[in-house]
């Protein structure tokens, strides 16, 4: 992702790298002793009784004196500086462990602990200015007591017992490569530790809380044995034997590998029962083989696990790789290991020749370096994981709230459907008190009155009773199912009154009634129906239905006696000509009467269909 | 024509109604209807109550011809009283009077065995003439109710989702020819004259469809109460 930043920062650590570098080979000053005179003693001065060597630096035991350890003195001739001169100084790239310098048997330099346990100073360039005033017209002689350790107990080369070439020349000429080579060498691990310490800690405790991210777990913890690890670099004293600190050196390599091999394969998603066992088991393993080697056989046995760990480490980086092909995040990952690869390549290479160039300590940086790079990717992983959980928990919550709003849209509408329920249900028990009283009522007055008028009276205020409480949801009705309903109730009446009934109507109809229309035209005929009863002395009446010009048009034809004109003109009541007539008004209709003594009565209703089907 | 023939034979039509139950709680119209009650079945027995308990208890009691039942009553519905006759004297005739003229109230009495309804508030000379087809063995049937009984029994027949285990009640051809004809509004002699039968025949026909209406409702009912599990689990 951040692969052109990436190798950009690279590029300009390294150029900044050998700037400094080329910088400090500059002011290389001429004096390089090579060779010195070498004999053990632990006293305060150069054993003059012991047999002495000449010993070429850079002087490794293992290699010069084999088997030895302790404390070996080192004796260097010094040619007398000049009278006015500069600040003259000796500078020790590398000794180990600790050193006490001494011009002329005064002591002018002491790296701290002779005795067990040592100083450790393994890492730390030595500048150690040489006082003029100590320096004799001739003769002078610089020695060196050294205290070490034999290799076979060290599991580093660069631990056991050694002094490199002595540089001697002017201090402040020295000052500078002896500052370059401690940041590289000390404050480059210090700044190590504590960046992979933090980075670390954090990472272990963001893979603590998150534990489906366990691969973030195990690089805190890899982080943090690294920095330990470090440790070793920069911390000089330790409370602790020269043994117990190799013992521990070791363990924690062995559970850097357990802490890199899962993180390994738990970021490639893997997770290996075998690894989750063989892992912790391994670090008590290497342990235990330490304690049962016993001091003596450490350097071996170090050699022989670094190799088991690098062999596991490779795997685990190879497994990785081999899951993540082909993604941005694998190729990031390939260049990292292929950077962890070549720097242990090159500490193998060191510890192979002794050689302690620029270059291993660079090497020492890469491991430092690569874990703060994956640490900052694992960082940007999590935030990106984060931002997105976040992100989804915003549409979860947006969903919970569509999802919220549509349960108060459904809960309103069901409310109202209640209360359309509730409605219903109250008009109906409306209706029926209505029927239970009213209705009862009025039908006593219908079935009890003497006059015909007050009991036809009675009969509509029990329809309109019953128009008014089923309201304007008083359904339509179909023409055809009026029709029928008409039919059956005239032609029965007529039949009962002996009169010969005759009704044409269409057999289809496709038009409605509201119920107002239907009850107001049912009672136009109820009352034509009754006066052909009544008054006609008709023996036979027809009744045709049809619909004309969107109107529907109701003809019936008696044979009666027909309507006196007298009767007519005083709208007489028990006729009903006059509220026939009004009805019809009512419905923007009309009703007309066509009647002459002799030949009987027709009646005509027309009825103007969209008035009157009203709304279906 | 055998599928098409009513279960019982018309001879019986117009056994005369001697036993009337009269249930009606309007003392007035009571008086009223017994009147015209006794003008059309001259000489018969009315058993009167103004109450569906007292009505039941003489269910119980008296076995009748002809129940003229009114519907709302002060302590329950018409409807228990026809249920109720149905059970224990099947033979006898309920019919219902009532100012209801809706669906609603009249559907329900139907279903629960009633042969026929009649409103009250119908002229005089319009009950009398229902009365008399009753006392001639012909049901009341108005066009509305026919109209409705139509419709219930093609929803029935329409297929259904999981087959019923009731044994499905319909209409033969010839009874949903009858009931269209009435539902134009064709009297049941009318009718007959149309289809060339007698009208004892096409009263049958009515007969049978208000039972098939009762046996088919009755049907429902036990599926739903199976369904609700009144009848314990099985």
């Amino acid at each position: 992702m951040r692969h052109p930043a990436l190798r950009l920062t690279l590029a300009l650590l390294l150029w900044l790298g050998a700037g400094f570098a080329a910088v400090a080979q500059t002011a290389v000053a001429p004096l390089v002793v090579r060779s010195a005179l070498s004999a053990p003693g632990a006293g305060a001065a150069f054993p003059a009784d012991a047999l002495a060597l000449a010993t070429a630096l850079p002087d490794e035991w293992a290699l010069s004196r084999p088997g030895f350890g302790g404390t070996l003195w080192y004796r260097v001739g010094l040619p007398a500086p000049a009278a006015d001169g500069p600040l003259l100084a000796v500078y020790i790239e590398h000794l180990c462990s600790n050193h006490e310098v001494y011009l002329n048997g005064a002591l002018v330099a002491s790296g701290g602990r002779m005795s067990e346990p040592v100083t450790h100073n393994c890492n730390h360039p030595q500048l150690v200015s040489l006082p003029r005033a100590l320096f004799k017209p001739e003769g002078n002689t610089l020695d060196i007591k050294l205290a070490g350790h034999r290799l076979e107990e060290v599991g580093s080369r660069f631990r056991a017992g050694a002094l490199s070439a002595l540089v001697i020349a002017p201090h402040a000429e020295l000052a500078p490569q002896h500052a370059w080579r401690s940041a590289l060498a000390v404050m480059a691990a210090q700044a190590a530790s504590v960046s992979l310490l933090l980075l670390g800690g954090f990472m272990f405790v963001l893979g603590y809380i998150h534990r489906h991210e366990s691969h973030l777990a195990y690089f805190g913890a890899l982080a943090v044995g690294s920095a330990l690890a470090d440790a070793r670099l920069w911390l000089r004293e330790l409370p602790l034997a020269h043994q117990r600190v190799e013992f521990l050196l070791l363990a924690l390599l062995a559970f850097i590998t357990w802490a890199a091999v899962q993180f390994l394969l738990r970021y490639a998603g893997v997770r290996l029962k075998l690894a989750d066992r063989a892992l912790p088991a391994q670090t008590a393993l290497v342990a235990l083989s330490m304690i049962v080697a016993g001091p003596r056989q450490q350097h071996t046995l170090a050699l022989l696990w670094y190799a088991v760990m690098a062999l596991e480490v490779a795997a685990a980086g190879a497994l990785h790789l081999r899951l993540r092909r082909g993604t941005r995040a694998g190729r990031l990952m390939a260049l990292l290991l292929g950077a962890v690869a070549l720097a242990g390549a090159v500490e193998v290479a060191a510890q192979w020749s002794g050689e302690r160039g620029t270059a291993v300590l660079l090497a020492q940086w890469v491991m430092p370096v690569v874990l703060v790079l994956v640490g900052l990717r694992l960082v940007q992983q999590h935030g990106h994981a984060l931002q997105q959980s976040e992100s989804s928990r915003v549409q979860l919550e947006q969903r919970v709230r569509e999802a919220t709003a549509e349960i108060e849209r459904n809960f309103r509408q069901l409310s109202e459907l209640k209360v359309e329920q509730v409605t219903e249900r109250e008009r109906k028990r409306i209706a029926a008190d209505l029927h239970d009283d009213l209705g009862a009522k009025l039908l006593t007055i219908v079935h009890t009155s003497d006059s015909e008028r007050i009991s036809t009276l009675a009969r509509e205020a029990l329809e309109e009773m019953r128009l008014s409480v089923r309201g304007l949801t008083g359904r339509a009705v179909r023409l055809v199912d009026a029709l029928g309903d008409w039919r059956a109730e005239v032609v029965a009446r007529l039949g009962q009154a002996g009169i010969d009934g005759d009704w044409h109507a269409p057999d289809e109809l496709p038009f409605q009634l509201s119920s107002r229309a239907y009850v107001q035209t049912t009672r136009i005929l109820r009352e034509a129906t009754s006066n052909i009863i009544k008054h006609s002395g008709a023996t036979a009446c027809t009744i045709h239905c049809t619909i004309a010009d969107g109107d529907f048009l109701l003809v019936i034809q008696d044979n009666g006696n027909g309507i006196a004109p007298e009767v007519e003109g005083r709208l007489d009541r028990g006729h009903g000509l006059a509220s026939m007539k009004n009805r019809a008004k009512q419905l923007h209709g009309q009703c007309l009467v066509e009647s002459s003594p002799g030949y009987g009565t027709v009646i005509r209703l027309t009825l103007p269909l969209d008035r009157a089907t009203g709304a279906s | 024509m055998d599928e098409a023939r009513p279960i019982t034979s018309s001879s019986d039509a117009e056994t005369a109604m001697k036993t009337i139950l009269l249930l009606e709680d309007l003392p007035e119209i009571r008086a009223w209807m017994r009147k015209l009650v006794l003008q059309v079945f001259a000489g018969a027995t009315i058993h009167e109550s103004a109450r569906v308990h007292d009505a039941m208890e003489m269910v119980a009691a008296v076995k009748f011809d002809l129940a003229l039942i009114d519907l709302g009553l002060p302590d329950g519905s018409g409807v228990d009283v026809v249920t109720k006759l149905r059970d224990v004297q099947p033979e006898a005739q309920s019919v219902v009077v009532t100012i209801h003229d809706d669906d609603e109230h009249l559907f329900p009495a139907l279903q629960a065995g009633a042969f026929g309804y009649i409103l009250k508030e119908q002229p005089r000379e319009l009950i009398t003439e229902q009365l008399q087809r009753i006392s001639a063995g012909e049901p009341p049937l108005s066009p509305s109710i026919a109209r409705r009984v139509m419709h219930y029994f093609t929803e029935k027949a329409k297929p259904q989702a999981q087959p019923s285990p009731v044994p499905n009640v319909s209409l033969t051809d010839r009874e949903s020819e009858v009931l269209l004809r009435v539902a134009k509004g064709y009297t049941l002699p009318e009718i007959g004259v149309q289809l060339g039968l007698s009208r004892h025949t096409i009263a049958d026909y009515v007969k049978q469809i208000y039972r098939k209406l009762n046996v088919s409702s009755r049907a429902e009912a036990a599926l739903e109460a199976q369904r609700l599990g009144l009848f314990g689990s099985r």
